[in-house]
Parts: C-alpha cells; structure tokens; sequence
C-alpha cells in the first residue's frame, strides 16, 4: 500500500503528482469555452468545432487521473486545519465541473463531426463549468500559497541542514 | 501598485502560477492531436486542430512571463531557488522560440490531414523542455516556497542577506556585539536577513524597537525574514506558525519548538547584535 501511496504524492518525482495533472483541465476547460465562443464568431469551422471537443475529452481523462492523488494529499491535511475544509469544497466543486464537462461531451457528440458552430447549450455548460472551475481552482491555489501544503513536504532535510548548520533551534525528527 | 498586482496580492494567490496551467495544457494538448493525426485513418482538421491549440498556448505563455519576470525579479539575490528561476526563466524562453517557429512552419500545411515531421520533432522537444520547465517551477513552489505566504507581507522582503563577521565585534560578558549600521535604515515592520559566523538570523523592526531571532522556522524551516507581524508576534509565511519575538516563544502552531533570539543593544544611536562567543 506504501508504494501506491507514495506514487501518488509523487515521492518518487520530488514533487507533489496533483499540482502537476490539474494543468490538463485547468487548461482544457476554460480552453473549450474559447474555441466554443471562437467558432460561433464563425473562425475556425469544424477544425474549432472538433478542437473544443477532443480538449474536453483530453480534460476529462486527466481530471479523473487527477482524483486519486489530490484525495491522498487531502487525507494527509489534518482536520481541525482550515486548509482541511478548503480541500472539501475543492472536491465537491471540481466533482461538479467533472459532471457538467461530461453531459457537455454527451450534447455534443452527435454532431461534432460536423458541425462548424458550437450550439448554444453546450456553449452554456462550458461557461458555468468555466467559472466553478476558476473558483475551485482558486481554492486549491489558497491550499498551496495561504496554507503551505505540500510546500517543504520532500525538501525539509535540505533546509533542516541548513538551519543546523547555523546551530538554530530545530523541530524534533 | 502595478508590481503588488502583477505578484496577485490583492487576489492573494500569485498570478503566475495561474496562468501557466494554459500554455503548459494546450502544447500538450497540440502535440496528442499531431500524434492521432498519424493514426492510419486520421480524423479531418486534426492538423487545423493542433494549430490552434498552439497558437492559444504561445498567447498565454507570453501573457505567463510578464507576472513570471516579476516574481523572479522578487527572490532574494543568494535565495537557493535563484538558480532554478534562472534554469526556469531560460528554459520557457526556449521552449516559446521553438514554438513560435513551430507555429510559422506548419501555416502552409494547415489543409494537410498528416502533420509534417519538422513541426512534429519540434514539438517534442518543445515539450521536453516545457516538462523540465514546469517541473523547475514546481520545485521553486513546494521547495523553496517561491511567492508562498508572500501576499501576507506589505514590507519589502530582504534583498540579500548581510555577510557580518565577529571580527569588528565588541565583546561584552562574554557576548560578542556585531555592529549594525543597515539597521538604522530599517522602518516599523521591515527586516533584516543576517548571517554571523553561519548563524542566520532576522533582525525586525517593531515601532522603535529591534529584535533578532532565528531566521529559519522551527516547523519546517520557512524564512522568518520573510514573515508579518502582529504586534509582537512573527508570522511564519509557509505554514503560519507564530512566535513571539521578544523571547521567542511559540503563540500558534503548527510550530512546537521556541526560536533562539538574539540580544539587540542600541548604544549612542548605533545597533548591535549580540552572539555568543565561543
């Protein structure tokens, strides 16, 4: 079980896994609303229609990759820490956008293949997925720069060493 | 303050690593739609696809480096991450060129259904150099705690840190007191980062008073010199943690352990630390 675990923190890297798969989604989604609003301004045609589509599905695959390593970062939170509550709503509302970029995909596939506008519906769904997204985003960036998890995670012997060096007062091990 | 706003801290979040998620998804993203389109019944506009993804990917990138070179500009001259936002810095410039390039040759293929091998090898070294990129920059965050905590702090962080030898000291019951001349410029709630004989160590300014404390936090060694205050207490920007400075105690976890300070004596209108000597 170590070895699971510690392949999804990313020890085995030097660096936190979830940060670094979340730049799929976070890219894709608000991505998709662009090239959504670029191909009814009539730029692009299919090629902008079938852009929106495959970085909806290449979103939805990393998002599900990123689950299991943001749930073992969140489990490694201490509850009463305010980062701990932070980190659920960040689950429920990247959950939700999960959802509403897979009923988007489910809308657009009959006519993707075709089409050279994106129709307003699935228009819509890339909007409100787009700003749940921002705000749970934002949250998890609150995790990091407010609250400092995972930071000094894996280098904590590099500056333990130098704070020793220095003969400064030191956490126990 | 356009810098205040170009580091985010009114949005208190950095802006730079927001704005990276964009060129680092959509150059990958490029690059899976130039490999499909080699599949052997390759969809249409796959070629058009991959292009335009790219292009979003350049926009954002250049939009990236603005908040980027700020926050670079903002880390300590001797900090150990200097370096890696250097490697990180040239690296993503690097990474831009190629693209920009890539993007130039693949505009009179765009009606193509294969993409062409130039533009493909470009790519794959574009993202080899944006994965050893992106990774730099993760390490600055989650090792050297770049831009973490920074919003909290209205004072300039330290420059560089004071090199000061017991050399010039005056010993004193068995103390030796460095003299401090850089302190006398210091306002209410700026800082001083200092080393004396490996001893590194804050030196802060509260209302008229100075005080010297341990620079590195005794949870997982944020940099104190970089911290807040209230009223008495230090802030640590990593993980919060607060220590009051005049005697170095704990006042809110998650540290356990008390800092070691440092005696601050202000004589005839000069300041001095003092050391223990050996």
């Amino acid at each position: 079980m170590k070895w699971l675990l510690d392949i999804l923190k990313g020890t085995w890297l030097g660096h936190p896994l979830h940060p670094i798969l979340v730049h799929i989604p976070m890219a894709m989604w608000p991505s998709a609303l662009i090239f959504d609003l670029l191909s009814q301004q009539q730029i692009g045609g299919n090629a902008m229609v079938r852009l929106s589509f495959y970085a909806i599905v290449f979103g939805l695959a990393t998002a599900l990759l990123a689950v299991p390593t943001g749930l073992v970062d969140w489990s490694g939170i201490k509850k009463e820490q305010p980062a701990w509550k932070i980190g659920l709503y960040h689950m429920l509302l990247n959950l939700v956008v999960a959802i509403l970029f897979a009923v988007n995909l489910c809308l657009r596939w009959p006519t993707f293949r075709e089409a050279t506008e994106v129709d307003s519906i699935p228009l819509l769904l890339s909007a409100i997925g787009t700003l749940i997204l921002i705000v749970s985003a934002y949250l998890g960036g609150r995790m990091v720069y407010e609250y400092g998890i995972s930071v000094a995670r894996m280098s904590k012997k590099k500056w333990r060493k130098l704070a020793a060096a220095g003969g400064a007062n030191l956490p126990l091990e | 303050m356009l810098k205040d706003l170009l580091e985010g801290k009114p949005l208190r979040h950095p802006i730079h690593p927001m704005l990276v998620h964009f060129p680092i998804g959509l150059f990958v993203l490029s690059f899976i739609l130039d490999l499909v389109s080699l599949a052997p019944s390759p969809r249409p506009f796959l070629v058009s696809a991959s292009f335009y993804a790219m292009l979003l990917g350049i926009i954002t990138a250049l939009l990236a480096a603005v908040p980027g070179l700020v926050d670079y500009t903002d880390i300590r001259r001797d900090h150990p991450g200097k370096k890696t936002a250097t490697s990180h810095m040239v690296l993503n410039l690097v990474a831009v060129t190629l693209y920009a390039i890539n993007l130039w040759l693949r505009i009179p293929a765009l009606p193509d259904s294969k993409v062409g091998s130039t533009p493909l090898i470009l790519s794959f070294v574009g993202i080899g150099f944006l994965s050893a990129s992106g990774y730099l920059g993760g390490r600055l965050v989650y090792d050297e705690g770049i831009a973490v905590g920074r919003h909290k702090l209205r004072a300039p962080t330290p420059r560089t840190t004071l090199h000061l030898s017991t050399m010039q000291a005056e010993k004193k019951n068995g103390m030796n007191f460095v003299p401090l001349p850089e302190a006398e410029r210091l306002h209410d709630g700026e800082t001083l980062r200092v080393e004396i004989d490996k001893q590194v160590m804050t030196i802060a300014r509260i209302g008229d008073q100075f005080y010297a404390f341990q620079e590195f936090c005794t949870h997982r060694f944020g940099p104190l010199s970089e911290g807040s205050f209230h009223g008495f207490n230090v802030q640590c920007p990593w993980h919060n943690s607060c220590f009051d400075v005049r005697t170095g105690k704990v006042t809110n976890g998650p540290a356990k352990v008390d800092l070691k300070t440092f005696k601050v004596e202000k004589r005839d209108g000069k300041i001095y630390v003092g050391v223990p000597a050996p």
